[in-house]
């Protein structure tokens, strides 16, 4: 499993190494700083959809995605600013996701609430909470710009710029992917998904194991949302998440629910993102296409990577299911 | 067996067990229970009995509605399962509770680490197959530990789930219905194997519905009908006829009618004729390794065999649901090999699958919406102006009349066909299949899980079909089902028919050794 996700990372970086040579040639945009936008966008999709692939080996389901992002982002540029430490507000932003995952899992699980519903629910309500709290806090519904202390360092690697949330993100697609297939907790969330029963009747918790991965999924989604303003854009606007949240759920499906997978499809969609407004503006193209549909770009790569890679994918038997003994 | 040591203590008491389910179901009115160590306790009752619910209870599945548990005279609590098999009480359920998707071993996995510090530790894969191939061979079972076990057969995935149960040490092992897959003579392996736990101070609790297994296997016997015990014997002073009054109350029933030994097969050419078929399963390996067969008109043709030697891929392959790799199906004259299915059935073939709900019902879709599966394109019941619209109101009307001739007890036509009983939901596939007029008949494992009412009433219809002159090809893993019913008697083993008897030559011990691969002489 291990290699086969090595192989595969391979063969996206080769595939996008390509594209970016291919670039620079046809637009004679810097490779570099390409790359460095690439990355930026694949962090927060990365982070979310790593999480929920987890989330739905066990059988759960969060399309909220999308709402926890912006929650999760005020609330993180919120206590950035309070505490005046923009790593505390990143790991605010992920606790707020964490929470919110948690209580839809509870909601979920004891009331037998549908989660499809719920996650809907959450992304349309913070669709209207985003713009209020934005106002309420900081008397601008439109853009807020926080001070440059609380934003994230970038390291500088030789000239090359990268943030530590992108590569805290690799390293936790890569850990969830040694725990979704080589631990114990790995096979109980699998087996929570599959056949809940029989984790059950194995004298395990199916409960627990469905309210944990919400949590870390949560947790992930957060993270991703509060390094949008804190790091990625370094300001927060009334509409910034623009459905990222549903591109991080393109990835879980496409990737068949593996974390390292997902982490790949991050990358290509990093890079439809990063590449939209580098077209937009290039000579020639600029003049003959109008530039919101090369903005658009990222959500037509997303639906076509959908409806290929979507093909075969096999869902876990119990998925979205919840379970109960009598 | 010497059952007089220890008596004087049960080891596990259960004391007024009432469980009301959540939608109101009253399965068990006060149920008292002992269980004593190194005992083979029978528990005995006709389905919907209570027995599973009872000892779901005892295993930490179901929490009582109200009653306790004592273990060595201590009230305990099970909350969950993990409870339960932390006092070494294992129940392998009927149904089986492994992963299908995982192997056998990560199955084993499974109950070997428990508890929150195992939680990010690396799976023990070589402590576990260490592990289960040494009790393997103590056993002398043998069960694959690396495919999946969706890909094992129903038999085999039996053994997994009781090398599970002695894997994590039970000490109280709870079998509920574990013959019902088995051959002959893998069922006196699983008794001899029973009884040396036994003897080994283990309590074993069997539930079944048969009563010869209680009496080859049990030290004693509790019989549970409607939610209370009917009665308690101790094995060796109890009588087939005792045990079946107690079981169905008052009026035993006699459950053995001898099949017409004299059938007119017609002569001349069989209705169906199988030649040299070479089936694959999921895995591409050959599994039906060349079959010759032949059913007349008029007859019952029984396939006897233990699950997964190859009878489920036979019938899939005749009934065009799986591939024929080589070798020909001939139905009435006409070649059906490698056909769709909806061309099988126009030429007269109708199957009554093993896995009803999942092959032949749309559970969640109306009663009679269920009754038009297979007879949508049939013109008699589309609108007379608009042709190839269902006219629902015909559809209806034939549900109805269905309904009444196979007595099918359901609420409303309306009604999900999931809220139909085991029994009900068979006789509404075969009132279906039956309404399509056909004159080959493919019926596997059709009684199944069925109560003894129902149970008799699909087998008086599959005579009354061979009596009508069709052809009925009964696969069953039921060997009783198989001589009760059949004309002729073909035994598969591995893939292969080991032979065909007449009625008048089979002999249960013959067709038992045949089954477990043994060529009678
Ligand atoms: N999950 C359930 N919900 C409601 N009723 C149930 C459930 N399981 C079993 N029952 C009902 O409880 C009664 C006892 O069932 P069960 O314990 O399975 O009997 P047995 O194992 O003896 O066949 C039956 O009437 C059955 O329909
Ligand atoms: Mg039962």
């Amino acid at each position: 499993m291990m290699i086969r996700g090595i192989v595969r990372i391979s063969i996206y970086v080769a595939i996008l190494s390509a594209i970016l040579i291919l670039l620079q040639e046809l637009l004679g945009t810097d490779p570099k700083a390409l790359i460095q936008t690439t990355l930026l966008a694949m962090t927060p999709l990365a982070l979310a959809a790593a999480g929920e692939a987890l989330n739905q080996r066990a059988g759960m389901v969060n399309i909220g995605i999308e709402g926890i992002f912006a929650i999760s982002a005020i609330a993180g540029v919120y206590m950035a600013e309070v505490l005046g430490n923009g790593y505390l507000g990143l790991l605010f932003g992920g606790l707020v996701g964490a929470l919110i995952g948690f209580i839809m899992a509870v909601v979920s699980i004891y009331g037998k609430a549908d989660q499809i519903i719920m996650g809907m629910g959450l992304n349309i309500a913070a669709m209207g909470i985003t713009p209020f709290l934005l106002r309420a806090i900081w008397g601008f519904p439109g853009l807020h710009l926080p001070p440059k202390e609380v934003l994230i360092q970038r390291l500088d690697i030789y000239g090359f710029q990268i943030s530590i949330v992108t590569i805290a993100a690799i390293v936790i697609a890569i850990a969830l992917h040694i725990i979704l297939h080589k631990t114990y907790l790995g096979l109980w969330i699998k087996a929570a998904g599959e056949a809940p029963e029989a984790l059950d009747a194995a004298g395990h918790n199916v409960n627990m194991i469905r309210m944990i991965t919400p949590t870390i999924g949560g947790f992930l989604a957060g993270l991703g949302g509060a390094f949008m303003p804190l790091d990625f854009f370094g300001s927060i606007t009334k509409e910034f998440t623009a459905g990222r949240g549903f591109i991080a759920l393109a990835c879980v499906i496409s990737s068949n629910l593996e974390p390292m997978g997902s982490l790949g499809f991050a990358l290509i969609f990093g890079l439809a993102d990063a590449l939209a407004p580098v077209i937009a503006i290039t000579p020639g193209v600029k003049e003959s296409v109008p530039y919101q549909f090369i903005l658009a770009l990222p959500y037509i790569v997303t639906l076509a990577v959908v409806a290929i890679a979507v093909k075969g994918r096999k869902l876990p038997r119990a998925l979205g299911i919840p379970y109960s003994r009598e | 067996m010497d059952d007089s040591g220890g008596r004087d203590r049960p080891y596990i008491s259960m004391r007024g067990i009432v469980k009301i389910y959540p939608d109101g179901t009253l399965a068990l009115r006060g149920v008292d229970l002992d269980i004593y160590r190194g005992e083979i306790l029978g528990l005995l009752g006709e389905n919907g009995a209570g027995k599973t619910t009872l000892m779901k209870i005892l295993s930490g599945f179901l929490r009582p509605t109200r009653g306790l548990i004592y273990i060595d005279g201590k009230e305990v609590r099970f909350r969950d399962p993990s409870d339960a098999i932390n006092r070494g009480i294992y129940m392998v359920h009927q149904h089986f509770s492994l992963v299908p998707s995982f192997t056998v071993l990560e199955n084993l996995c499974l109950v070997h680490g428990r508890g929150f510090l195992t939680t990010l530790k690396g799976l023990d894969l070589d402590i576990v197959r260490e592990k289960a191939k040494k009790l393997l061979s103590v056993l002398g079972l043998d069960v694959p530990l690396d495919i999946p076990v969706e890909n094992l057969p129903v038999g085999v995935r039996q053994r997994a789930e009781i090398l599970k149960a002695l894997f994590i040490g039970a000490n109280v092992l709870i079998l509920d219905e574990p013959t019902s897959l088995l051959t002959p003579y893998e069922a006196k392996e699983l008794f001899r194997f029973i009884k040396e736990l036994a003897q080994k101070g283990a309590a074993v609790i069997f539930i079944t519905h048969r009563i010869r297994e209680v009496i080859e296997v049990t030290d004693r016997v509790v019989v549970l009908r409607r939610g209370l015990v009917a009665g308690e014997m101790i094995t060796r002073s109890a009588t087939p006829e005792k045990l079946s009054e107690l079981m169905v109350g008052g009026e035993a029933i006699v459950r053995r009618e001898i099949a017409t030994s004299e059938r007119n097969i017609l002569a001349g050419k069989p209705i169906l004729s199988v030649r040299g078929l070479v089936v694959l399963d999921d895995l591409g390996r050959p599994v039906v390794k060349g079959v010759d067969l032949d059913l007349f008109q008029g007859e019952i043709l029984g396939i006897a065999g233990v699950e997964g030697n190859g009878q489920s891929e036979l019938v899939e392959a005749i009934t065009g649901l799986r591939s024929v790799l080589k070798g020909s199906v001939i139905l009435n004259g006409v070649d059906i090999t490698n056909k769709t299915p909806s061309y099988i059935y126009k030429h007269g073939l109708i199957h009554i699958p093993s896995d009803r709900d999942r092959l032949a019902l749309a559970l969640d879709m109306k009663i009679y919406e269920n009754v038009l599966i297979g007879l949508q394109r049939n013109p008699a019941y589309h609108h007379n102006i608009i042709p190839r619209i269902i006219n629902w109101d015909t559809v209806k009307k034939a549900a109805r009349e269905l309904i009444k001739r196979f007595s099918i007890t359901a609420e409303s036509l309306d009604a999900k066909a999931r809220a139909l009983s085991g029994g009900n939901r068979q006789r509404l596939v075969i009132a279906r299949e039956l309404s399509k007029g056909a004159k080959v008949v493919i019926a596997s494992n059709p009684t199944r899980g069925l109560d003894i009412a129902s149970t008799s009433y699909v087998r008086t219809i599959l005579r009354e079909l061979r009596d009508r002159g069709a052809g009925v090809l009964l696969v069953s893993s039921d060997l009783d089902e198989i001589l009760e019913l059949s004309d002729r008697i073909a035994v598969i083993y591995d893939g292969k028919i080991l032979g065909i008897l007449s009625r008048e030559e089979a002999k249960r011990v013959d067709i038992g050794l045949m089954m477990g691969g043994v060529q009678a002489s």
